[in-house]
């Protein structure tokens, strides 16, 4: 019964999902891109968006893989898989599975073998993710219509609105900076006892801990000032060297690769007691 | 410009509807395959904290990408996930490569072609990697691996280059959002990137509110006067 959660029919529904997921994406890409034309933007700008698009995706869809792989321990692959492919988020679904697990006694460090189990974890996934999905619909279109109406009032709210959308921007990339050089990710895992059986609370409850599985530090302070300065040189050298001026739109993606190399590089080169300094001790309880 | 946005709502509402249907396809073919329910008791357990945490995170969510993203974008991105580590930053980078801006038409156009694209990719390279490399990817991340740090830090790499642009253009509107994350994440190193985003956004629009007032000022003290007569 181990099997269940990898036959061809979990794998058929997983396939029925991502055909859907193509659909609907090239859906939109074939009618933004005509639509693109018939605004006048150039085939080459809009070739430019969907290379840089393609190469920026890269490495975020692998980190994204590989949560599919460490949720594949408990859950078999093609759930995860599923989940992580619609309104699939790499923080709620682990946060989910977890939380179920925790709740019907196991960890994600151990397979789930119960098809109950495994069905309600399912059931808690999706749930918790599909909100968005229902009333979208209902506010997208009132929200946008009030926000184009505001800001095209007069040229002075037509200035307030770019600056306003340039520090939402700001507002946004902030909350990931500030992470990357002071914050720290948990996981919840069982508390056993001395003989290596879970304990419960007086509920029969499992009683779980909050593990740091990762935390910022010297390094990702590090990655971080090279993928500003990747970022600023590339930009610099497009703007300034007319041969690689075409190739601006690919600035970014190669500044994150860059700094993702330099993480490599300083990993290896820094003492040990500096490249694995982080604020807060990894595998540590919080 | 208004046709075309009654037309990207229509589409976009038919296929957030099929998409919650095609979600929920799952867990019942799940349990149908199985022939295994959950119980509603353990849901009773399972689901409060959850939804405590998430829903009232996807209400700010959606209110901070729809004026961001556009319509397509947002509805877009909200069908295929992962919005602020991937589509979000995704769609503003193409809008910025194309220096078209968000709430224009080309705006719309742009975002919602760069979020297809990178949502096909992300489907792909997730497939691809099930399917073909399932057996050799925990390799490639486990502990010791080479590429092991450059995977861990896809993020400040990410948002680092991102940034880089707007913060030396706009430095003055940066401090504040960035010193209000950290001291945020002082208090509480854990807090969810949806949260804290929700907070330097707000610090970030006081902050420029607070710099431009010579843009809203003027048309804010028309506005009470006209109110007043």
């Amino acid at each position: 019964m181990t099997d269940f959660k990898e036959s061809p029919i979990m794998y058929g529904i997983a396939l029925a999902v991502i055909a859907f997921i193509i659909a609907q994406s090239l859906f939109f890409a074939i009618k933004s891109w005509k639509h693109g034309k018939k605004l006048g933007i150039t085939s080459e700008t809009l070739k430019n968006t969907v290379i840089s698009s393609v190469l920026f995706t890269i490495a975020p869809s692998i980190s994204i893989l590989v949560t599919v792989i460490v949720l594949a321990n408990a859950l078999g692959i093609v759930l995860p898989w599923i989940r992580l492919s619609v309104v699939g988020n790499l923080a709620y679904e682990t946060v989910a599975a977890e939380t179920s697990l925790g709740v019907l006694g196991g960890s994600l460090s151990n397979p789930v073998d119960n098809p109950v189990a495994f069905s309600t974890i399912a059931w808690a996934m999706t749930i918790g993710a599909g909100f968005p999905l229902f009333y979208l619909p209902l506010v997208c279109k009132k929200l946008q219509m009030k926000i184009g109406d505001t800001i095209n009032k007069n040229d002075n709210t037509k200035k307030l609105g770019d600056v306003l959308s340039a520090a939402a921007f700001i507002g946004i990339i902030s909350a990931f900076i500030a992470r990357a050089i002071n914050g720290c990710a948990t996981t919840k895992e069982l508390v056993l006892d001395s003989a290596g059986n879970q304990m419960l609370n007086e509920a029969g409850e499992a009683i779980t801990k909050n593990v740091i599985t990762e935390s910022s530090g010297v390094i990702s302070i590090l990655t971080l000032i090279c993928a500003i300065i990747f970022m600023l040189i590339f930009t610099a050298l497009c703007q300034k060297v007319k041969k690689l001026e075409k190739f601006e739109s690919f600035a970014m993606p190669l500044a994150m690769f860059a700094a993702m190399g330099c993480a490599i590089l300083f990993t290896k080169v820094l003492p040990a007691e500096l490249s694995t300094f982080t604020w807060y001790s990894v595998g540590g309880v919080m | 410009m208004k046709t075309y946005f009654y037309k990207l709502h229509k589409w976009g509402a038919v296929w957030n509807y099929a998409a919650l249907l095609a979600m929920y396809f799952v867990p019942v073919a799940i349990s149908v395959y199985l022939n295994a329910w959950p119980t509603l008791g353990a849901l009773a357990k399972i689901l409060p904290p959850l939804l405590i945490l998430y829903w009232p995170t996807g209400v700010i969510e959606t209110v901070t990408y729809i004026p961001m993203l556009g319509a397509g974008g947002t509805y877009l991105s909200f069908v295929t996930g992962n919005i602020s580590n991937l589509k979000l930053p995704c769609g503003l980078n193409a809008m910025e490569n194309a220096k078209v801006k968000a709430n224009t038409e080309e705006g719309e156009v742009i975002a919602t072609l760069s979020i297809a694209v990178s949502s096909i990719v992300t489907t792909v390279v997730i497939a691809v990697g099930v399917l073909a490399f399932s057996p050799v990817l925990p390799k490639i991340t486990a502990e010791g691996s080479l590429f092991k740090p450059a995977f861990e830090q896809v993020l400040p790499a990410l948002f680092g280059a991102l940034g880089a642009g707007y913060f030396f253009k706009h430095w003055k509107l940066g401090i504040a959002p960035v010193l209000s994350g950290i001291i945020v994440l002082l208090f509480s190193p854990t807090m969810g990137v949806g949260i804290l985003m929700f907070i330097t956004i707000v610090v970030s629009i006081v902050g420029t509110l607070i710099i431009y007032k010579n843009l809203w000022l003027p048309e804010f003290k028309k506005m009470k006067e006209a109110k007043k007569k």
